[in-house]
């Protein structure tokens, strides 16, 4: 796949310019009209920015992403549930903050067998020169993308301190079962017995975090990165989800982007709607902003 | 247990897939048909569903219950009209896992030493699509650490030449785990080869599906043949008829005697002067087994306990 970037200039403070990318593929517009996306500067602790009522949120100007069907990959999902975001984003001089928002009449986190969870997730690249715009979809050798992945699942671990996921009386309160390794065992030695858990599945293993921060270098190369920097919380009502998403803007390892204040870089979409089964790549995603 | 015909783990695993794939041309030697890869829709890999959570909730629904009517004063004959059977279900281990071809992540392969497919439990993010793809449905999703996960063909067993768990411990005697090779390279002294590419009475499952399942069935003699041929294929009256006269071949007979012999994987067999004799990989015997059991009889008084016995052979 080739590509032409052309990235524009902005003024002060960290910002995003949008790649007007020639993709070899169909499907709807991409935009032919440059977005941009300004993080805005905040005061206040330099630590991860996860306060979704924060008041600055009102300041920083809010970018309509359009999102559309993955089409390139199967499996696919030719009609997703989900069709726009609302993204606005900040930064305090050591991290980066995205606030993105959808409407979703339902509220998806639990899962089971044919019950999926709503999902959110940011790509960046990991080097980005004005120019030479990598693939934005999952990336490409040698253009590898970082990409922040929200999920509802885990916020519901954590909101409900089930760090260890789920047990299955959660999941099924009328089941009923005889023992469970953990409860015979000390945890460290029933992990064997819990299949991923026992291999520290970053999907399965006790989480500190509702985002997952991963790499990518095309398609099936998502890989969960061994050090995990990214932070985020989301909150569902009234319809819609509001999801912050946060990393540091520069975490010093060669999976990260680089930043700086006055920086600019290139940031991609994907959301998926747990109620309407969308799951990896049955999603819709949205074109570099 | 699996039974048939009103069986299924998930719920309606079987009849739902097939009805999804169509009526497909079962007659003659080549399947001319699609296969579930070539019946993709659009925008998936392979034609397949995805179960319900609730499919998963009833294993017993159906289990052991009987079709056909048994009046009163009729005799049971071969085949039976009143019948069912048991199907023990595991990982085919297909020569073209659907699994495999679903997964959008590479979690999924199949080995070249020994053709076993593992899911790779680190790897795995939980999308199902396995669960969607697989036919036999034998891809689990584990809502507790949210990953899927299937059937290992027992891997530190076989890695060390012995038969797996389900092989070893089956009390019926019922099963044999081994190396079959392709029908160009068949031996005659292999004898899974035997019972498969040679005498011809063990036939996969569903094989219309087009995954080259590697788990055989010896077609129950009592189920009407015409239910069979849906799920073995077409040349289930040859296989039952070859199977009830097994007496007349001892090189068939002997493979069959080898079931439930050993625990070792039994690589070569030879049948002489009565006895079918197992090698595993080195050559070396792991089974002897009559071809035809002794009978030994036993007084009818038992002078030690000073009692009478009711069962003398």
């Amino acid at each position: 796949m080739t590509r032409k970037g052309k990235a524009m200039n902005l003024r002060h403070v960290l910002g995003f310019a949008v790649a007007t990318a020639t993709l070899m593929i169909a499907g709807p517009s991409l935009g032919e009209e440059p977005s941009f996306l300004h993080a805005i500067a905040v005061k206040g602790s330099a630590g991860p920015i996860i306060d979704l009522n924060a008041a600055f949120w009102e300041q920083a100007p809010a970018v309509a992403v359009t999102t559309q069907p993955q089409t390139i990959a199967n499996p696919q999902n030719p009609s997703p549930a989900i069709g726009e975001l609302s993204v606005r984003a900040a930064h305090n001089g050591q991290w980066l903050a995205y606030l993105i928002e959808w409407a979703d009449p339902t509220k998806n986190d639990r899962i089971v067998v044919n019950e999926f969870g709503d999902q959110v997730a940011v790509e960046m690249p990991v080097k980005f020169a004005p120019g030479d715009t990598p693939n934005p979809m999952m990336g490409a050798p040698g253009e590898r993308v970082n990409i922040m992945q929200w999920r509802a699942a885990f916020q519901h671990d954590i909101d409900t301190n089930a760090v260890d996921g789920p047990k299955p009386t959660d999941l099924y309160p009328n089941m009923h079962v005889d023992v469970y390794p953990d409860e015979v065992l000390r945890a460290t030695d029933a992990r064997a017995y819990m299949g991923a858990v026992g291999v520290d599945n970053p999907i399965s293993r006790p989480k500190n975090s509702p985002v997952l921060e991963q790499m990518a270098e095309g398609f099936g190369s998502l890989t969960v990165l061994p050090e995990q920097h990214a932070d985020g919380k989301g909150v569902w009502a009234n319809g819609r989800w509001r999801v912050v998403i946060t990393r540091p803007l520069a975490a010093g390892d060669a999976y990260s982007p680089s930043l700086k204040p006055g920086d600019e870089t290139l940031a991609a979409f994907a959301v998926w709607d747990g109620g309407s089964k969308e799951v990896g790549s049955r999603k819709a995603w949205a074109n570099w902003v | 247990m699996e039974s048939k015909p009103y069986g299924f783990y998930p719920l309606g695993w079987d009849v739902r897939i097939l009805e999804k794939h169509g009526v497909q041309d079962l007659s003659g030697d080549v399947y001319k048909g699609k296969t579930l890869f070539e019946a993709a829709p659009d925008g998936e890999r392979v034609l397949g569903y995805l179960p319900d959570d609730i499919d998963y909730a009833n294993p017993n629904v159906g289990e052991d219950d009987s079709l056909g009517d048994m009046p009163q004063g009729d005799y049971i004959t071969i085949p039976h009209m009143q019948w069912m059977y048991y199907l023990p279900r595991i990982c085919n281990h297909c020569t073209y896992p659907a699994c495999l071809g679903s997964c959008p992540r590479q979690s999924i392969y199949k080995r070249q030493e020994d053709g076993i497919v593992l899911l790779d439990q680190s790897r795995c993010r939980g999308y199902r699509e396995c669960v969607r793809g697989c036919p036999y449905k034998k891809s689990f999703f584990n809502a507790v650490t949210r990953v899927s996960e299937k059937c290992i063909a027992c891997y530190p067993a076989v890695e060390n030449g012995f038969q797996t768990q389900c092989t070893q411990a089956c009390i019926g005697k019922i099963r044999l785990q081994g190396f079959i090779t392709t029908p160009d390279t068949m031996r005659e002294d292999n004898p899974l080869d035997y019972i498969i590419h040679i005498a011809k009475i063990a036939k996969p499952l569903y094989a219309q599906f087009g995954l080259e399942p590697n788990v055989y069935y010896i077609p129950p003699v009592h189920v009407p043949p015409a239910f069979l041929k849906q799920m073995f294929g077409a040349h289930v009256p040859e296989a039952i008829a070859t199977y009830r006269r097994a007496s007349d071949d001892p090189k068939l007979l002997g493979a069959l005697l080898l079931f439930g012999s050993t625990p070792r994987i039994i690589h070569r067999y030879k049948v002489e002067n009565g006895l079918a004799i197992g090698y595993d990989e080195q050559g070396d015997e792991v089974s002897r087994v009559p071809l035809k059991e002794p009978i030994y009889v036993r007084p009818l008084y038992d002078e030690r306990y000073g009692t009478y016995r009711s069962n003398i052979t």
